[in-house]
């Protein structure tokens, strides 16, 4: 499969943006990571195992020659790497569900001394999410294995991604995803659609002026799906649409961001839009915010001072007290658009003491507005992290 | 009731020596049964509490055949997650040395803490933020690194463990440098066995325990735990060739069956002192008859009925007893914790590792001790006390002073004693009740009683034909005392039963054990005939798996001395329908016949059919084995295997005395087909005949390093090593025959007290017709002496009878060895001039009492 994304980096300085867009674009996956590596790097003190440098493993640099579907396959040269599912779905009598479905990798040692098999090279995480939109329900389950004797794992050269009996695999050019847990479960097939978007420049996410930090990244923007989904002790058959992102790298962060705000928005006039600011400590927006406007055969990518995001609406959350913005206006001066970004159940925040500590916001959105002085609606997916706990700087300062 | 409670209260006051005797007698007779009791109790209790908290939340475990699960089964096992979650451990023991210089046994788990958390619920101490708590990310990066350990506050606190401290873990023969990334908080899985718990990452747990590729159990802690049976079936019938579910408790369970035998003869043999006590309660309440047989025949006159006369005799056991029992409990409770110390030797060197604390006293405790001492009291007494009630009004008033003295042949008694040696003669023909050898007991029974009835017609050989005997032995003295002792048979009589009893079982034992050493000597010159023996410095079980590391086997084998190694690997593998826990075996056939040897019990030519064995699935096995499990030459065994279960042909029984559980041993090429290549866990070494063997031992330490722990005997220390152990493990039983004993010989001087205190008229008398202190001295002494050497004599007797059951029954029955008949003539000879001299100044008191009678006491 050839990439079509032949606009990206066009004449925009995007190199020292998109650094930011891949930190910030997977905040809350880097938090779920850095909980486990902080905390090895912690206790690992004075040992070879304290990460952040480069120790072992491949960095991220341009020149990285894309090839689908081989590059849907795990990437274990790369310390982190992910593969992330949203979707908005339907079923025949117009219930709404919003889906999450998370896999990551994280590297920990690239040649472990001890030739057990359940010496830990890398760990593998799983997340799946469930919006009831009707009844306001969200349910989550979350997985955390190492590979050892192949409960988890992600192979190379093909997508097969596995954590426990959670999968995402190919058949044919659709993706396959399955992920059952208890109270909750999706297996989806998502087409692969309007196909891969390369970000920042030719795949190359730069976050900082080192020549390593970067990151290699794409996204499939809008996946037609369809199969079944189980709430409330039933299976019902569901159609929608999906937004995948694979992201894989090895070193990343300038700290000192206290959390970040991520859109993935899916627009009924055939605009696929992804924006994300982080929030530095002071209250200001972060300069490497970023964003890239996909449309039929060609994307663009965006810098921060194309587009604006303005919170309009809070809501705080009675467990963690967490207040966040849960409605937002964009605007995209340049572009003519303007949009309303409205949270569809207010309580889809992620309470994950018990494995990750970090607890973030991430749920499905709709989407109302203008572009162009034309009336656009849509669907889509918001992250927000740093609104509790401890800010993120401070999970990733640790390391 | 107030009369009643005067003639009981009374009586127990009136002769305050004879109810001291006999309360103490009862006391130390309730306290060696609770003490065993609580022993018992503690070394199972210990393994099962520590099994029970290490469980933690685990429903079921999924366990292989010997070697354990191969991970790679795991793959195949996921269906497993829709009945709950799983996590594979490895669980193993090692030794810990900590900075202060000390050197631990520590519980070692192994564990994927990502899936285990579930199960244990760990929790880290954090020593930053002062706050508590562990996620499972936090417990892996603590014990990420291969040189990781958590261990316990307990543990740390004791030994001034801190984090990031340096310690070793002993494994095998390596001591491994680790560092401690984390401190347990003392709850859950850390309390087990006082804080000796450390938790390792399953991948480092397989590379220092050298498991790679196995795990030693899978466990499931299920979603439903209301469903297990329903689990335990399905997952039964899913399960591959080789794998095997159970509960956890199913270990406890092996654990307790393996002990069963061993427990169970400890406890007969708690039980002597008792019986010794309660022929005490039996004598004490005669004697009591006998001499208020007046005070009965008033009573009776006043219109007492034969029920209340029965009622006050029983009335005075039961105080004697429930006295026994109040004092017997606690002192039995500080009994057991010397009791523990001496019997977990036994139990951790031949059985399992655990740690065995005393449980405190439960209100369970104090009630069975009761309920132990009372009835039986009571039975005791009974007999005297319905001799009681019998006597008529008239009879008790006229005859005051009536003493039974055999006109005739003591028929009764002859009648009883050849009635309980038949029975003690047919019950041991019968077979053993679930390897327990309750039949054999009873023949043991059988015969004591037979012994105690044998006593009054010896005594009364004594009264008719030792007169000569005596004088011409100790002069007058001897005279007069045959005369006090012939007026006296019947009181008497149980003293002396009582003694014979103990002394015939103290002679039994010796001659058991003794024999038994004797065998052992004799098995150790015939199998131990290496020049070296090499094992790990675990001072562990057999059946452990600490394992020789290759670098270790290389040393050795590269030394130009050695010529043949044999590698022996042992493991625990459970057997039969009940799953007890044998001994698998693999050495080196070639090796062990052309240069050491086996003492073979079937056939002759034992190394001709085990040469031929080589190459098939066929094994030796050891008798034990053999007679547990009904096993003859010619048949078939079935052992679990990782690919199932398996057939192999036995060839042959050798004797082996090393374990009770039973040993079945393969050619090292027939294991590897079946159960994979293992290390050994131990070599023998055949060195050239013109090598010294203690200076090859030199030069191997040497090669080896002293970084490895490694122990090296010579021939001649692995021999002295193993009677260490056999004496070790028979010291209990002599502390319990000598508390019998001791009691036995109070018994005596009790007896001789009250005979001297009934005869004051007659030894007033003496003195006036001339007698002087020294001679009545004497006098009383001779025949404390004389009973001495009557009951040992008669002691000897019957040991030898019982000595015969104790081998030929119930060592068979027990732990199927075949012991040779042996005299120890020595210490059979030396105890009885012991127990005579002993038997004498038991006398002393009395003698001192006697000798302080005056001739103007007499009116």
């Amino acid at each position: 499969m050839k990439t079509r994304s032949d606009g990206v980096g066009g004449g925009l300085s995007v190199s020292c943006y998109t650094g930011a867009v891949f930190l910030a674009l997977k905040g809350y996956c880097w938090a779920l990571g850095l909980a486990v590596v902080s905390g090895i790097g912690l206790m690992g003190a004075g040992q070879e195992l304290v990460l952040g440098t480069a120790g072992g493993w491949r960095q991220a640099e341009a020149g990285y020659s894309w090839e689908f579907p081989q590059d849907h396959g795990s990437h274990p040269d790369y310390r982190i790497e992910w593969w992330y599912y949203t979707g908005n779905l339907k079923t025949a009598d117009n219930r709404r569900f919003g889906y999450q479905v998370t896999f990551f990798r994280v590297g920990v040692d690239p040649a472990p001394d001890n030739p057990s098999r359940w010496a830990v090279r890398d760990l593998f995480m799983a997340h799946l999410a469930v919006t009831d939109i009707e009844t306001g329900q969200h349910l989550m389950a979350e997985r955390l294995n190492r590979g050892g004797v192949g409960w988890a794992g992600a192979e190379p050269g093909t997508l097969s991604v596995w954590n426990g009996d959670w999968t995402a695999g190919l058949d044919g050019e659709a993706h396959r995803l399955v992920a059952v847990d208890q109270g909750l479960g999706v297996e989806l097939r998502l087409e692969s659609g309007r196909g891969v978007t390369l970000h920042g420049a030719a795949g190359l996410s730069r976050k900082g002026e080192s020549q390593g930090n970067a990151s290699q990244y794409y996204s499939m923007t809008r996946m037609p799906t369809s199969g079944r989904l189980f709430v409330d002790g039933t299976w019902m058959a569901v159609t929608g649409t999906s937004w995948m992102d694979h992201e894989f790298g090895t070193t990343f962060l300038e700290p000192a961001q206290v959390g970040w705000d991520w859109f993935s928005l899916q627009l009924n006039n055939g605009l696929d839009l992804m924006l994300f600011q982080l929030r530095r400590s002071d209250g200001s927006v972060d300069s490497y915010s970023a964003g890239t406007r996909v449309e039929l055969g060609q994307s663009t990518s965006l810098d921060a001072g194309e587009f604006k995001l303005m919170p309009v609406r809070r809501w705080v959350s009675p467990r963690s007290g967490a207040n966040y913005p849960i409605e937002w206006r964009i605007e995209l001066p340049d572009w003519r658009t303007s949009l309303t970004v409205e949270a569809m159940v207010e309580a889809q925040e992620l309470y994950t003491e018990a494995s990750t500590g970090v607890t973030y916001w991430e749920g499905a959105v709709a989407v109302s507005g203008l572009t162009a002085g034309l009336p656009v609606n849509g669907v889509g997916y918001l992250e927000m992290t740093g609104y509790a706990g401890r800010p993120m700087s401070e999970v990733f300062g640790n390391w | 009731m107030n009369l009643f409670s005067k003639f009981i209260v009374r009586a127990v006051f009136r002769d305050p020596v004879r109810s001291v005797v006999t309360i103490a007698g009862l006391t130390l007779g309730v306290a060696v049964v609770v003490a065993i009791r609580l022993a018992n109790v503690s070394s199972v209790q210990g393994f099962e509490t520590a099994l029970e908290v290490v469980a933690g939340k685990t429903s079921l475990e999924i366990v292989g055949a010997g070697v354990g699960v191969p991970e790679t089964q795991l793959a195949e096992l996921g269906w497993l997650r829709q009945y709950g979650r799983v996590s594979p451990v490895i669980d193993r023991t090692a030794q810990i040395e900590t900075l202060d210089g000390s050197v631990s046994l520590l519980r070692v788990l192994g564990v994927d803490v990502l899936r285990d958390q579930p199960f244990r619920e760990y929790r880290l101490l954090r020593f930053s933020e002062g706050d508590q708590g562990s996620s499972p990310q936090e417990l892996l990066a603590a014990l990420l690194a291969p040189t990781s350990v958590v261990l316990t506050e307990r543990f740390a606190s004791r030994h001034g463990v801190k984090l990031e401290s340096p310690v070793r873990l002993r494994i095998g023969d390596t001591a491994h440098p680790m560092v401690v990334r984390g401190l347990l908080l003392d709850e859950g899985p850390a309390r087990v066995i006082d804080g000796h718990l450390a938790v390792l990452d399953i991948a480092t747990a397989q590379w220092l325990f050298d498991r790679l590729g196995w795990l030693d159990r899978v466990e499931v802690q299920l979603f439903v735990p209301d469903g297990i049976d329903i689990a335990e079936q399905e997952i039964a019938a899913r399960l591959p060739e080789g794998l095997r579910i159970q509960r956890p408790a199913q270990r406890g369970r092996q654990v307790e069956r393996m002990l069963a035998a061993f427990h169970f003869n400890l406890t007969a043999l708690s039980y002597i002192a008792l019986v010794v006590g309660l022929f005490l309660v039996y004598n004490t309440v005669a004697v009591s008859v006998i001499s208020r047989r007046s005070e009965v025949g008033v009573l009776r006159s006043l219109g007492a009925r034969r029920s209340l006369i029965l009622g006050f005799f029983l009335g005075e056991a039961a105080v004697m007893a429930v006295l026994g029992a109040v004092l017997g409990t606690p002192a039995g409770w500080l009994l057991a914790q010397g009791t523990v110390r001496l019997t977990s030797t036994t139990v951790n060197t031949l059985y399992v590792t655990s740690s065995a604390t005393v449980p405190q006293l439960g209100f369970e405790d104090w009630l069975l001790s009761g309920l132990i001492a009372v009835p039986l009291s009571l039975i005791a007494a009974a007999i005297p006390a319905a001799e009681a009630a019998r006597v008529t009004p008239l009879a008790a008033v006229r005859d005051a002073d009536h003493q039974v003295v055999y006109r005739d042949f003591p028929r009764k008694p002859a009648a009883a004693a050849s009635l309980f040696f038949g029975l003690g003669a047919w019950m041991s023909t019968l077979e053993a009740v679930d390897g327990l050898p309750l039949f054999g007991l009873g023949a043991a029974l059988a015969v004591v009683c037979g012994a105690a009835a044998l006593v009054p017609i010896l005594l009364e050989f004594v009264r008719r034909f030792g007169r000569e005997t005596l004088t011409s032995w100790c002069g007058v003295e001897g005279l007069l005392a045959h005369a006090n002792l012939s007026a006296a048979v019947a009181r008497l009589a149980v003293s002396v039963a009582a003694l014979v009893i103990s002394l015939a079982m103290l002679a039994a034992i010796a001659i058991m054990i003794g024999s038994f050493r004797e065998t052992v000597t004799y098995w150790v010159g015939q199998t131990l005939q290496a020049d070296l023996f090499v094992a790990t410095a675990d001072r562990a079980p057999v059946g452990s798996t600490a394992t020789i590391s290759t670098a270790v086997e290389r040393d050795i084998r590269t030394h130009p001395a050695v010529v043949a190694v044999d590698g022996f690997r042992g493991f625990d593998l459970p057997y039969g329908p009940e799953g007890d826990l044998i001994i698998l075996g693999a050495g080196d056939f070639g090796v062990l016949l052309d240069y050491g040897g086996l003492a073979f019990k079937v056939p002759a030519d034992g190394a001709a059919a085990m040469r031929a064995a080589v190459g098939r699935d066929a094994v030796v096995v050891s008798e034990s084995f053999a007679l547990k499990h009904e096993v003859g030459v010619g048949e078939v065994v079935s052992l679990d295997t990782p690919k199932g279960p398996r057939q192999f042909c036995v060839v042959a029984i050798y004797y082996d005395y090393s374990s009770d559980r039973g040993l079945v041993v393969m050619d090292r090429a027939t294991f590897a087909r079946h159960f994979g290549r293992q290390r050994p866990t131990g070599l023998t070494l055949y060195l050239d005949p013109d090598a010294n063997a203690e200076e090859v031992r030199t030069e191997l330490l040497a090669a080896i390093g002293p970084d490895r722990r490694i122990f090296i005997r010579t021939n001649a220390t692995l021999r002295a090593e193993v009677l260490r152990i056999f004496d070790s493990t028979f010291a209990i039983t002599y502390a319990l025959e000598a508390i019998a004993i001791i009691v036995a010989i109070l018994g005596v001087a009790a007896t001789l007290l009250t005979l001297v205190l009934e005869r004051r008229r007659e030894l007033a008398i003496l003195r006036l017709v001339g007698a002087g202190r020294e001679q009545i001295r004497r006098m009383v002494v001779v025949e404390a002496a004389m009973l001495g050497l009557l009951s040992q004599g008669t002691g000897l007797v019957v040991g030898l009878v019982l000595s015969l059951i104790l081998i030929y029954v119930i060592n068979v029955q027990s732990f199927g060895w075949t012991i040779q008949f042996h005299l120890p003539l020595g210490f059979l000879a030396q105890s009885t001039i012991l127990i005579t001299v002993t038997a004498a100044l038991a006398g002393l008191y009395p003698a001192r009492v006697a000798a302080q009678i005056v001739g103007e006491r007499v009116r």
